[in-house]
């Protein structure tokens, strides 16, 4: 049995396997499948200041080597979160370590979601703020794409809070990496990546798009070579940890991450194909760490040979 | 809750209409009338990753099997009915909440299409009840012979009047009041939104009670990706309505939780 348990600088995990925001709901469902305090971590679906209902349905098709989703940020708010049964008082129990997705449509609404959950902290190992969701009209990828912008948010939620920040990136952009170094410039403690690719589908009986949202997501197994490419080209570029994810299936796709520099990796997609992908995942990276004869899998994170 | 459930059997009813049944002792055991399962079809070639859901139409505890009735759709239930006995899929379930008609009253199945599967289990009700099956044409009714051979009273309505009365299966239901006036009934509905919606609004000017399985296209099954949420009313939102995932919350809805407006 290999070493799992990973630093991400500012707090360890036990292991390096956690849940994508959005694909665990709040951890809640699956904990009927599976004990959920076996997992790295489980990062929770966004939060925000006040409950919001999300996009019109449909709101997800499947395209070829994976899905398109417009969710659009559902969710309860985050004294809602703070305090029904259902979200954090639920995850405490569980004894899982949390992660807390936080978004807004203004700086000061980001800053403010961390300032309430900093405030009842018990049971948060981290924030991942998202400045990189496709699907929202205000906040979320406007924010994500534009460095100015993406530089402000990291710096107005760094001011609230003395949790350990994460900052979830866009694919959506020319250079991940100048992204990730933005972040890490306003005090960021590691960065995740990649939320979804915006994309679309069409209806071609309707002449309609498919999804009501218009566009959305791509995420599942498709994405992963560009989830693997922009995954290598930040972890060169940042001392921070690189938290890695996009269409990862199975360990193999996990060990691909690790190799090109994360510290730690997220199951998104496969969650919604066989809930209980991650204990699989967790399962086959040690099987690989033992027969590589490598102790730890902090011995293969960047060791790609190239 | 998860198993790789042996295909027994898979066979064509009628048209694009199938029958599969799955070995799957543990859903099985517990199945009831509305609830659904929740299947990975196996694809070598990634054109599809996701599960397809089904409704549950019927069970044997003793043989544990688990029947779905499900019409070739897309590319998903195109290679489901390709796939022959021995086959495996992924089966989970059963799934979501289920048609609870109380003890006194006549359940009374509103389906559209195929969505006599979902309620096909009414007929283990020890009041017997009927079944009102709304369809486009005599190709697209399925299902009546097994309502009928479990005791159901069974009544058609076609769009293009090639089997039972011409017209929706709505018009079905005020002539069933004036027939039997003094009888409760419960009306469990499945079909297509444009006929629950309709259903919903009808059933309220009659004043009865009525149990809807409404759903969206959905994703992972189990309430965590909120894919396949419908609109209930919600008095105590600023709105009035809310969001519930059908899968988790549902997807059965009672009448006065389904949202009619706009």
């Amino acid at each position: 049995m290999a070493d799992l348990s990973v630093d991400l600088g500012k707090f360890q995990l036990k292991n390096p396997v956690m849940t994508a925001s959005g694909t665990f709901g709040y951890g809640f469902e699956y904990n009927q499948y599976y004990d959920i305090s076996r997992l790295g971590a489980v990062v929770v679906k966004g939060i925000r200041m006040t409950p919001s209902h999300g996009n019109p349905t449909p709101r997800v098709v499947e395209v070829t080597g994976g899905m398109l989703n417009a969710i659009g940020l559902q969710g309860p708010g985050v004294e809602k979160f703070l305090h029904d049964q259902h979200y954090m008082p639920f995850l405490r129990k569980t004894g899982a370590a949390v992660i807390v997705n936080i978004w807004g449509t203004t700086v000061a609404e980001y800053a403010e979601v961390a300032s309430r959950l900093d405030a009842e902290r018990q049971g948060i190992t981290a924030l991942e703020i998202n400045i990189s969701c496709p699907n929202v009209k205000a906040g979320g990828a406007a924010f994500g794409t534009d460095v100015r912008l993406a530089s402000e948010v990291v710096s107005a939620v760094r001011k609230a809070t003395t949790l350990p920040l994460i900052t979830k990136l866009s694919p959506n952009v020319t250079k991940i990496s100048d992204f990730a170094r933005a972040a890490e410039d306003c005090g960021s403690d590691a960065v995740s990546l990649i939320n979804t690719l915006s994309a679309m589908a069409i209806d071609i009986e309707t002449r309609r798009p498919v999804l009501a949202n218009k566009t959305g997501g791509f995420s599942g197994p498709a994405v992963k070579p560009v989830a693997v490419k922009m995954v290598y080209d930040t972890a060169k570029a940042v001392r921070i940890p690189v938290i890695g994810m996009g269409g990862i299936m199975n360990a193999d796709d996990a060990i691909e991450f690790f190799l090109a520099g994360a510290s730690a990796v997220a199951v998104g997609t496969a969650n919604f194909v066989d809930p209980f992908t991650p204990l699989k995942v967790i399962e086959g990276i040690n099987a690989y760490l033992d027969r590589h004869n490598f102790k730890s899998v902090r011995d293969i994170i960047g060791a790609l040979e190239a | 809750m998860s198993t790789c459930g042996e295909i027994l059997s898979n066979t064509n009813l009628k048209n694009d209409y199938f029958a599969v049944e799955f070995y799957a002792p543990e859903t099985a055991a517990s199945a009831r009338a509305g609830q659904f399962v929740h299947v990975r079809i196996d694809d070598t070639r990634g054109d599809w990753i996701l599960r397809r859901p089904f409704s549950i139409c019927d069970t044997d505890p003793a043989r544990g099997t688990v029947t779905v009735v499900y019409k070739v759709v897309g590319k998903g239930t195109a290679a489901l009915s390709r796939l022959t006995p021995g086959h495996r899929c992924d089966v989970m379930g059963p799934l979501g909440n289920f048609f609870a008609p109380p003890d006194d009253a006549v359940p009374v199945a509103v389906c559209g299409g195929y969505g006599a599967a979902a309620t096909f289990m009414l007929t283990r009700n020890p009041r017997k009840g009927l079944l009102l099956l709304g369809a486009r044409s005599e190709a697209d009714v399925i299902l009546t012979e097994k309502y009928a051979r479990a005791g159901f009273e069974v009544r058609v309505a076609t769009n293009d009047g090639s089997e039972g009365v011409r017209g929706f299966v709505t018009g079905l239901i005020p002539p069933l009041l004036a027939e039997r006036p003094h009888e409760k009934f419960c009306f469990c509905a499945c079909g297509p939104h444009p006929m629950l919606m309709a259903l919903a609004k009808l059933l309220r000017e009659l004043g009865q009670e009525g149990q809807l399985s409404i759903d969206h296209r959905m994703c992972c099954g189990v309430g965590s990706c909120f894919a396949c949420v419908v609109k209930v009313n919600d008095p105590s939102g600023p709105d009035g309505w809310r969001y519930a995932r059908s899968c988790a919350e549902g997807p059965i809805f009672n009448l006065k939780d389904v949202y009619t407006g706009e």
